[in-house]
């Protein structure tokens, strides 16, 4: 911004700024703009919660005539929350899973990534462009031509149904994501320290090691964030190679949802469960997470 | 690099042979860094295209079918006015939620630019549908629009309708408002977080100048603006796109039955007790990844082109 000029002569330009485009207030129909999206974003829970705690809630009522709390006792089938808990729904064996999937995910995902990341963003050599491109290109391929091809090949390698097999494929859409968030950590890191520790005789191993890791490390555990959150939110890929084997919470609410007809209070509980991790992922990635990671895109 | 950071100095005796060595080893630093991403895309990504690109054409010893090669699965696909239903469809549900949501999202990024109270919180909140599995958005949007939703006892409470028939069916149709709905609701964040970044990296420079040139805010939207973000926008669409014709769960709960997107009638395919209907199902998956792909040149292609005539690389 420039220096504040003489309050009493502001030129035109100054005058237009302050008016229009150059103010940095944002006018009414943006500030309703902006209270509609994220009205749009919020209010869509309101039911969800509530519908998880209803026992009986019947058209036409806005809220449920019955609370799940209401009729705990009586209630011949666990309801709710009781359900959600109870070892019948699957939900923490689900949890479990999500988290163990994830977690393997992430630590093979940032190992395999790191070395091109490191190679992308800091050589020059033949056929960049072209493997920047190769690596980008399952983000671009439907999930769904990739999951048949693989479904078939697992079943006949008996990967299907197995934890191995969901490892192996949810490596293909979170890797592309994690050579993208690192290779712009290794740009933004200039390679002088590196050399200075180098020439002042320290080997390979020991630059990697006590140079390298530290200096990039806020950057992998951004990239690990993003990997982790991309695994636990698959759907598609877990749905066809785990075969009804090995349930994680987006098939687990796949299951509850895809009845047709209204949600019940099971579906709406489970529901809520599966945002868990992404919501503490979004509390943690604000502090961690630049956004401009995302800039970077296909067209520049 | 390192080379170039190493005094010249009178090599001592033997260097050659260690020289020979290390640029042997240079040569090869940069395919052993990429080799191990590379291996696993090729494998797995590659590998299964091409498994489903074989079966498609009829080689499946698997099953005891071995017609290799055979066009009589895409033939037969052709040839069905049901097919090209669902290509409708497919392109239907991908093209509209894409624009639309493009639309919403940059005003948003615009809009997130400037100061307003709660600024924090939205900048927060906004993001949250990004984190979590398009699965939620499918059971929110059963909540809301369902016959039985909010929406229509909403309508009841204030006496528009009488009866949950009397509510137009949003979800489980062909007019597929639902499966857009889930889309925009889940993609907005998204594409936003995309425009501002490119915003934020852009600085407000280029657009002080215009406005102070005697530009209005359309004109500076659409001369100063929109050309600089126009990357981000470019790059968010296309993956908004593939993901949306690619999409399985959210047409297959909330879409209106037969027919239905490519990808639910691929699945139905491969689901079916008859294994050569298998053969069938890596025929729509070729289909659905020959179209998108087809598109997604066709978009980058033209947008690289006009880049390129407005005098921009």
């Amino acid at each position: 911004m420039r220096p504040a000029a003489d309050a009493t002569v502001a030129t035109g330009a100054q005058r237009r700024r302050r008016r229009g485009l150059g103010s940095d207030r944002l006018g009414p129909f943006g500030r309703f703009y902006v209270t509609i999206m994220t009205g749009a974003v919020l209010i869509p829970f309101l039911p969800l919660i509530v519908g998880s705690f209803a026992f009986r809630w019947t058209w036409p009522d806005l809220l449920p005539s019955t609370w799940w709390w209401e009729a705990r006792g009586t209630a011949r089938l666990p309801q709710g929350w009781d359900y959600i808990f109870s070892p019948v729904s699957r939900v923490v064996e689900s949890t479990g899973n999500t988290l163990l999937i994830a977690i393997i995910v992430t630590l093979l995902c940032t190992l395999i990534s790191l070395p091109a990341a490191r190679v992308i963003a800091r050589e020059r050599f033949r056929g960049k462009s072209f493997i920047e491109f190769f690596l980008l290109t399952p983000l671009i391929i439907p999930e769904i031509a990739v999951g048949l091809g693989i479904l078939v090949t697992f079943i006949q390698l008996g990967l299907a149904g197995t934890y191995l097999g969901i490892v192996l494929v949810h490596l293909i859409p979170t890797i592309p994501y994690m050579v993208r968030v690192l290779t712009s950590v290794f740009q933004g890191l200039s390679s002088d320290y590196e050399e200075q520790a180098r020439v002042l005789g320290a080997g390979p191993l020991k630059t990697l090691v006590h140079v390298t890791v530290p200096m990039i490390l806020p950057g992998i555990i951004a990239g690990g964030l993003f990997a982790f959150l991309i695994s636990s939110n698959i759907f598609l890929l877990t749905f066809f190679i785990g075969r009804g084997q090995i349930e994680t919470l987006p098939t687990l609410l796949f299951s509850r949802v895809s009845g047709g007809g209204a949600l019940d209070a099971v579906a709406a509980g489970v529901a809520l469960i599966v945002c868990v991790p992404g919501i503490v992922l979004l509390i943690i990635t604000e502090r961690f997470i630049k956004e401009e990671v995302f800039a970077k895109g296909f067209g520049g | 690099m390192q080379s170039a950071s190493l005094p010249p100095s009178t090599p001592p005796s033997g260097a050659r042979r260690a020289s020979g060595r290390r640029t042997w080893m240079r040569r090869l630093y940069v395919p052993l860094m990429l080799a191990p991403v590379v291996l696993t895309i090729t494998t797995l990504f590659v590998g299964a295209l091409v498994v489903a690109l074989l079966q498609s054409f009829g080689y499946a010893p698997l099953y005891g079918i071995n017609e290799f090669p055979t066009f009589k699965y895409y033939g037969s696909l052709f040839s069905q006015a049901g097919f090209w239903a669902s290509v409708g469809l497919t392109f239907y549900y991908a093209i509209v939620p894409t624009i639309v949501g493009t639309i919403l999202s940059i005003y948003l990024a615009l809009a997130l630019r400037r100061r307003f109270r709660g600024k924090g919180f939205v900048q927060f909140v906004y993001k949250l549908p990004l984190m979590i599995p398009y699965l939620v958005g499918v059971a929110v949007t059963i909540v809301l629009f369902g016959n039985g939703g909010i929406i229509a006892r909403s309508l009841y409470a204030i006496g528009l309708i009488e009866t949950t028939r009397d509510f137009p069916r949003l979800i489980y149709s062909h007019a597929g408002w639902g499966v857009m709905f889930v889309y925009v609701w889940k993609q907005v964040p998204f594409t936003t977080l995309i425009v501002y970044s490119v915003l934020m990296g852009l600085g407000r420079e280029s657009e002080e100048a215009a406005a102070t040139l005697g530009a209005n805010k359309w004109q500076t939207f659409w001369h100063v603006t929109l050309p600089q973000i126009m990357p981000g926008i470019v790059s968010a669409t296309i993956i908004v796109f593939a993901f949306n014709f690619g999409s399985f769960e959210i047409p297959f709960i909330l879409g209106g039955g037969f027919p239905n997107t490519l990808p639910v009638e691929a699945w139905r395919a491969f689901e079916d007790a008859d294994y050569s209907r298998r053969l069938r199902a890596m025929a729509i998956v070729m289909v659905i990844g020959l179209m998108s792909g087809a598109v997604l040149f066709v978009y980058l292609w033209t947008y690289r082109r006009f880049e390129r005539l407005r005098g921009r690389q």
